[in-house]
């Protein structure tokens, strides 16, 4: 797992699920398996923008396009400008 | 009292002036698409016609399943000037199981014995490949008419004010879902009192992101400005929660003057925004931002305050009201000019006795409640107990209403509507009381689960529960638990295992559950507590007794008692 991946592991397992027993691997659904919500989506896209260092056009993403960690790089790579 | 001026909705319409901004709509900052009330009726004309051609005809019920946008709304209004009778659906998102999908639009389109079902082009084929529709009904998909198309004649027809305009549903999952059938009189007589304590008038501009499968998306951000000729700018539910501040940048762009929220949402907009974004936007231009359709909390109006006082916010811009669907909208209205007036009153004599006993906001153990002013013009409530018998002002009870909006009854279910009746009173289900001839909201009756402005029956999410070949058949209980970070309530699920042993493999069947939920009511539970056999309390009649199981969970787990 490369160091962005596991940046964003550790902002989800801390800051969002809050679960002690959870694991969450770059595969691992989150969205739709109901690990987190999609009103925690805003805080998680922010934090993706930070790690990138990218700015994401968020009325471009969908919470399918969150649902896992790889997909967020995807989704970042895919619509993310360099940030100014 | 003065009465609407047009008879229908469409009639209402077509009295806007053409050139004057109807709808924008904000897709991103490169996507933004807008059209005026004369294009609007153009485009719904177009879409008319292509129903006809279909074969819709006036009376037939036609279900939009369509995203949230200009043609979703002017499909909406074709419809109704062929005078049939549409009614919006959430559109599935991909947390959807298509089977429980499935099952669900079957239900409704039995319900409303629907001839169509109407869905876009982008519309998931896994869910329209499986859907079972009732006896007689078509899925068609909707072509987009542009703009540049010749404007078709229409066959000239003459609706009634006491003809049906159109469906709107209340709480309940969507194959359960009850219809509130409204007529054009109703919504046209709720609009003009609402129009009317709002003072509604030219300089006015709505800002939304409110779905139109709701009623407060529905009634409040298309029907007002479409029979009041009120500009609209809106978003798409999804596109506000990924990033909030974009309605904030739309208020101050367009100067939009008016809103309506659920209670989360501004709580959600004071945490969830940057804050150095906060600096660019004007919000001067508001006048007023309704707080509606989930308990109001003093603490989330605050914060919003003090988070937005920077950006030229009005002190007193937060107003409240109480609404439901089957009022059409709204019974209260706090006044335009002002605050909407705040109580403390003891905790205790509250809860257990059902008295309102004013105290100092510093008095131990005192609740603050927000009014949700008096009734609008057309509406009464009052305070009843279980027999319907009148409770005076102070005193806890089910609010009962009555009005000139209100509905009928739910669209083929007299069963369900002999029971919200008592003569023409309707049991609303929420508790409350009067103080200074003013209704303050404090809960359901029921056990409603209100979580960010959606309504959750416990035992649709218990049913899902038990589904689990784990847990022992009819051992779950799912609650509301308000969140004060969230603003809105927490879901909360207990249930038994049938053997403990099985307690060692409760992550998996945590998981499990969780996307069963997830999948069939699109909510996520906070938590699920496995327990072993015999942990959930029963009633008397062997049910799972909530309340009682409530409070042994919330006892044995202090941390969650945070409100």
């Amino acid at each position: 797992m490369n160091e962005q991946a596991q940046q964003i592991i550790g902002y989800i397992l801390k800051e969002v699920v809050r679960r002690p027993s959870v694991e969450i691997h770059e595969d691992t659904p989150l969205v739709s398996s109901g690990l987190i919500d999609s009103l925690e989506l805003v805080n998680i896209l922010v934090k993706l923008e930070d790690v990138t260092h990218m700015r994401i056009p968020a009325a471009k993403v969908q919470p399918k396009d969150m649902d896992t960690v790889n997909l967020m790089f995807a989704t970042a790579q895919r619509l993310g400008r360099p940030r100014k | 009292m003065t009465a609407p001026k047009h008879c229908t909705l469409i009639q209402a319409l077509f009295a806007a002036p053409p050139e004057k901004p109807f709808i924008t709509e904000w897709n991103d900052e490169d996507d933004i698409r807008a059209v005026t009330f004369g294009e609007s009726i153009r485009l719904a004309k177009l879409q008319a016609a292509e129903f006809l051609a279909q074969g819709l005809l006036a009376g037939d019920r036609i279900i939009l399943i369509m995203p949230q946008g200009i043609p979703l709304m002017t499909a909406f209004a074709g419809a109704m000037m062929l005078g049939a009778v549409p009614a919006i659906l959430a559109y599935p998102n991909f947390k959807a199981d298509p089977d429980k999908y499935a099952a669900g639009l079957a239900g409704v389109t039995q319900n409303l014995k629907a001839r169509f079902v109407i869905v876009d082009e982008e519309f998931p084929t896994e869910l329209s490949t499986r859907i079972a529709m009732a006896d007689g009904a078509r899925l068609v998909p909707s072509p987009i008419p542009s703009l540049g198309s010749a404007e078709p004649s229409l066959p000239a027809l003459s609706l009634e004010p006491h003809g049906l305009a159109f469906i709107q549903h209340s709480a309940g999952t969507t194959g359960l879902q009850k219809g509130v059938a409204l007529s054009h009189g109703a919504v046209l007589t709720q609009l003009h009192h609402l129009a009317t304590a709002l003072n509604v008038g030219d300089q006015d501009r709505i800002y939304s992101w409110l779905p139109l499968y709701h009623d407060m998306g529905l009634i409040a951000c298309f029907m007002l400005p479409l029979a009041y000729h009120v500009p609209i700018v809106m978003q798409s539910p999804i596109a506000w929660v990924v990033r909030p501040g974009v309605m904030l940048q739309l208020i101050s762009a367009f100067h939009c003057t008016l809103a309506w929220l659920p209670n989360f949402a501004f709580q959600f907009l004071a945490r969830r925004v940057r804050a150095e974004d906060r600096g660019s936007y004007d919000l001067s231009s508001l006048r007023s931002l309704v707080n509606c359709s989930e308990p109001v909390r003093a603490q989330s109006i605050d914060e919003f305050l003090s988070t937005y006082e920077i950006c030229g916010l009005p002190s007193d811009v937060v107003k409240t009201s109480y609404a439901m669907a089957e009022n059409v909208f709204a019974i209260t209205q706090s006044p335009v000019d002002g605050a909407p007036r705040r109580i403390w009153v003891d905790g205790q004599q509250l809860w257990n006795d059902g008295r309102v006993v004013p105290v100092t906001d510093k008095a131990d153990k005192s609740i603050c409640f927000v009014s949700s002013g008096r009734c609008i013009d057309g509406n009464q409530a009052r305070i009843v107990c279980a027999d319907g018998t009148n409770l005076p002002e102070d005193r806890v009870g089910e609010i009962m209403i009555r009005s000139d909006s209100l509905f009928g009854g739910y669209y083929n279910r007299p069963d369900l509507t002999a029971q919200a009746f008592q003569d023409d009173w309707y049991w609303s289900g929420d508790l409350g009381f009067f103080h200074d001839g003013e209704l303050y909201v404090i809960g359901r009756k029921k056990d409603l689960i209100i979580v960010a402005g959606k309504n959750i029956y416990p035992q649709d999410i218990e049913e899902i529960v038990w589904n689990h070949p784990a847990i022992h058949d009819g051992r779950a209980v799912a609650f509301g638990l308000y969140n004060p970070d969230l603003g809105t309530e927490d879901i909360l699920v207990v249930a038994e295992v049938e053997q403990e042993e099985q307690l060692k493999d409760s992550v998996e069947i945590e998981r499990a559950i969780r996307n069963a939920i997830v999948a069939e009511l699109d909510v996520s539970p906070r938590a699920i507590y496995l327990k072993p056999p015999r942990w959930v309390v029963k009633s008397t009649a062997g049910k799972p007794a909530r309340s009682t199981t409530r409070e042994k969970l919330l006892a044995e787990y202090p941390e969650l008692n945070r409100d």
